[in-house]
């Protein structure tokens, strides 16, 4: 696509008030972003729309369209940053507009790897305020599935998001993010590295223009990107009211199929996988279960690893193992529960993690 | 008319000797002070006069210059005034010159002639001693802690005209009181009506074993925990297990605690200084400095002892890192026009904070990411690693009974502190947690039993060089509390597990 058509469809993305509906169509009527463009700057655009935009939002529109010094400055933008526009009615677009309806009809697009795309697609999300049991979930999930050739798809958010990006990454693997913000935006702010990593061994995504900043209401709406791209999504963590959750929902209402980690009823970050399996979402027992749903035969692609060794514990360490009961806990509980001095408790817990049983985190054991 | 008599100032925790000149001349009645004093020692005159008046002695109209030398040096606080006293009464001929050849003057004057009190009297008698003043005055209050000086003959001063008359030898001096025992009070001495006791703590044996490592082996100690669970509690009440100070470190907290103006300065402190400063404390207050003469802050209050920081997360984190400094070379340099100071600052740090601002921590913690980030952001990683001990507390299951009183691991710390000091002696390291890493080999030997356990830690937990290090002190102070010569397996891992990773976010 032509650079000018590019710098078309990242300012019509930035209109003001452009929602995913009116750009959606606006495009139906002028398929290329370039003829988009014109037809708002000429205010030829009333008739498109329904239920129709106000007159003085359009107005809006052609001020921000017209004005050719911003308009540069955009154009500026995509040259420098090599950004790429996909839009709905292409052949290659990753989402099919007959099956979504609500699809974006632009997506802006940055990255190294194209061929992300092109595999069959897991979005991998959950809570920001996650625990360490669900970020390590989040990261072996992520890469078991890259080992089959699958791109993992999430939000480029704290938490679950970025477990399952580093998790991809880190497996040598496809992974895209789709953002709620503009493409130069990063959001947040300490992920500048992960985006860098992401848009070299994959692809970023957006379909807000340059320069959105984080709104709240942008994220749920983003969320449906994520549920369109993906063939199945899996819900690490989630709290009871949580973006994550959306992106379960739409999946659901897309029709896919949406897998729940499940957790205790005692962590309030799983109350929203459970609640979801409730729901008619598939419980994950296994990471090959997803595999197995997408069509793809578990270890045919995988390089034969061992499963881990763990030698069997006996002892005091197997008393301490028993006293976690699967929940973290502190060297002083484990005693009291074991009836154990703090000394027998310690070299239990060294044993323990040694043979990969236990490990330390934020001050607490956790069983493993 | 000259007279010359030997005096001395603080500079930040030290004396100078000062030379009081004073000259008196024909001329319009006049009183100057040169030599830099500050406003207190520009007041003298008022002070003087009255004094020399309420005792029946004569004040002299003519021209009266007091200088203060050397001239260069600042000199702060009013402990001239007595020196300038006498030095009036020797020019003025009311005293023989033969009396005060070569005699040191310390001391403050009331209005109605008494001899106040003066702060840093030991600091300034060694001063003086060091400049070759065998004989010196001071205030009868100060006279005890002036007195731990040796080589120094002490005259303690109540009443200018007692002190006119005991010069003259028409009287005796009065007796240097005796020093008082230390005060059976053990705990912080805030609200020490029900003494403190560790058995009051119900359950923690962790945190329990990692207090008396801190006590024995002078490892830095911080507690995790959501409130309520016990950690200040628990370190409010170090002190009940802490080791009596050496004469010499005692010498040294007086000194210090005099200087700073702070009770006790009529004793010898016998017990290491708890310090608990508030967290609003500014960085000056922490670490000393300030405007005008530069004052000794909590770590140097601290010095020998414990520094106390509750709710550290609430510390302002500039603050905090300014402890980076005297936690790694135990002393504070301070930097003034013309000056740099530097104030002993060699104390163990305890602290407790919470895991979040709302304190729940690891499992129902209701803070979003951002603030505890944010929270997370003041304690920052270079200060974390800095403690040898790191613990999570959690609230001690019910039913747990009362723990092992303070005297029974008081006798446990007693005999570690002796097992190190014997271990350390001829170094210049006084606690197990000051051993530098290229020593560890020769005075913390690893047997072959304990080197295998040693690396099975190391690898179980991805210990940086650092990290294994300040494990192995630490196991090293285990050892000692339970009377071994020999590191064990259990030793090492236990001193793992009492250096938990904490991050607080």
């Amino acid at each position: 696509m032509s650079s000018r058509r590019v710098t078309a469809a990242a300012v019509l993305t930035g209109l003001p008030d452009i929602t995913h509906a009116r750009l959606r169509a606006l495009l139906r009527r002028w398929p290329d972003p370039v003829d988009a463009l014109d037809a708002v700057v000429r205010s030829a655009t009333a008739g498109c729309f329904d239920p129709p935009v106000p007159a003085a939002t359009r107005r809006d529109w052609r001020t921000f369209a017209a004005d050719t010094r911003g308009t540069a400055a955009i154009g500026a933008t995509v040259s420098a940053r090599g950004t790429r526009a996909l839009r709905a009615v292409d052949p290659t677009f990753p989402i099919d507009p007959e099956l979504i309806p609500d699809h974006p009809a632009i997506l802006l697009a940055e990255g190294k790897r194209y061929d992300a795309l092109d595999a069959p697609r897991v979005a991998i999300v959950g809570t920001r305020a996650a625990t360490p049991h669900g970020l390590d979930d989040a990261r072996s999930l992520a890469a078991d599935l890259v080992a089959e050739g699958v791109t993992v798809v999430s939000g480029l958010a704290i938490g679950i998001d970025a477990a399952a990006h580093q998790g991809a990454l880190d497996a040598g693997g496809l992974t895209v993010g789709v953002v709620a913000t503009g493409l130069d935006v990063e959001y947040p702010r300490r992920h500048r590295s992960l985006y860098a990593q992401v848009r070299a061994s994959g692809l970023v995504l957006s379909e807000s223009g340059f320069g959105i900043r984080p709104e709240p209401r942008r994220f749920p709406i983003r969320n449906r990107i994520i549920a369109a791209l993906a063939d199945v999504t899996v819900v690490v963590e989630a709290t009871a009211r949580g973006g994550a959750r959306i992106t379960a929902e739409h999946a659901m209402r897309y029709g896919r199929d949406v897998f729940a980690v499940p957790g205790s009823r005692r962590n309030p970050a799983a109350e929203g996988c459970n609640e979801l399996i409730r729901d008619g979402a598939h419980p994950l027992l296994r990471n090959d279960d997803v595999l197995l749903r997408l069509g793809c035969t578990p270890g045919s692609r995988r390089r034969p690893t061992p499963a881990p060794v763990r030698l069997p514990v006996d002892g005091d360490a197997a008393r301490v193992l028993a006293a976690f009961g699967g929940e973290p806990a502190t060297p002083d509980q484990l005693a009291h529960h074991c009836a154990l001095g703090v000394g027998a408790v310690a070299l239990a817990l060294c044993t323990l993690a040694r043979d990969g049983w236990a490990r330390s985190e934020g001050g607490h054991w956790w069983p493993t | 008319m000259l007279a010359t008599l030997r005096s001395a100032t603080l500079v930040g925790i030290d004396g100078r000797p000062v030379r009081v000149e004073v000259h008196v001349s024909t001329g319009l009645p006049a009183y100057h002070v040169v030599g830099l004093p500050d406003a207190s020692g520009r007041e003298s005159r008022e002070r003087v006069r009255a004094a020399l008046l309420s005792s029946d002695l004569p004040w002299p109209m003519q021209r009266i210059t007091v200088n203060l030398a050397p001239g260069g040096l600042r000199k702060t606080g009013a402990g001239f005034e007595l020196a300038v006293a006498i030095g009036l009464l020797v020019a003025g001929e009311a005293l023989p010159y033969s009396v005060v050849t070569d005699l040191g003057v310390l001391g403050e004057l009331g209005l109605d002639g008494s001899v106040r009190r003066v702060p840093g009297v030991l600091a300034l008698v060694d001063a003086l001693r060091r400049a070759g003043v065998r004989r010196v005055i001071v205030p009868l209050a100060n006279a005890a802690e002036a007195a731990l000086v040796d080589g120094v003959e002490i005259c303690p001063a109540r009443t200018l005209a007692e002190l006119r008359a005991c010069l003259e030898g028409e009287a005796d001096w009065p007796a240097i009181p005796a020093l008082p025992p230390p005060s059976p009070d053990r705990g912080d001495g805030a609200d020490s009506e029900e003494p403190l006791d560790l058995a009051d703590v119900r359950g923690l044996p962790t945190a329990r074993l990692a207090l008396a490592a801190s006590a024995a082996g002078g490892h830095h100690l911080l507690l995790v925990g959501p409130p309520g669970t016990g950690k200040t509690m628990l370190a409010r009440r170090l002190p009940t297990i802490l080791p009596e100070l050496t004469r010499e470190a005692a010498l040294e907290v007086t000194r210090i605690h005099s200087v700073a103006g702070h009770a006790p300065t009529h004793t010898l402190a016998s017990t290491p200084p708890f310090r608990a400063p508030h967290h609003t404390a500014s960085t000056a207050a922490l670490v000393g400095g300030g405007s005008g003469r530069p004052s000794p802050g909590e770590v140097t209050l601290a010095h020998h002892g414990i520094l106390f920081l509750d709710e550290l997360g609430e510390f302002a984190p500039s603050t905090l890192d300014a402890l980076r400094q005297p936690l790694e070379d135990g002393v504070v340099r301070i930097a003034r026009q013309g000056m740099t100071l530097a104030f002993p600052a060699r104390f163990v740090l305890v602290a407790c904070t919470n895991p979040c601002p709302c304190g729940l921590g690891a499992r129902a913690c209701r803070c979003d990411r951002a603030q505890r980030s944010r929270y997370g952001r003041r304690l920052s990683a270079p200060l974390l690693d800095r403690f040898d001990l790191r613990l999570p507390v959690e609230p001690s299951e019910l039913g747990e009974p009362p723990g092992v009183a303070s005297a029974v691991t008081r006798e446990q710390v007693m005999v570690a502190v002796e097992r190190q000091r014997a271990r350390l002696c001829g170094t210049s390291w006084s606690h197990n947690a000051r051993i530098p890493a290229g020593a560890l080999e020769r005075f913390v030997p690893l047997s072959a039993a304990a080197a295998e356990a040693w690396l099975l830690l190391s690898g179980a937990r991805e210990l940086t060089g650092r990290g294994s290090a300040r494990i192995r002190r630490v196991a090293r102070t285990l050892a000692d509390l339970d009377d071994r010569d020999e590191i064990t397996a259990t030793d090492l891992a236990t001193a793992g597990v009492l250096r938990a990773d904490i991050t607080v976010s």
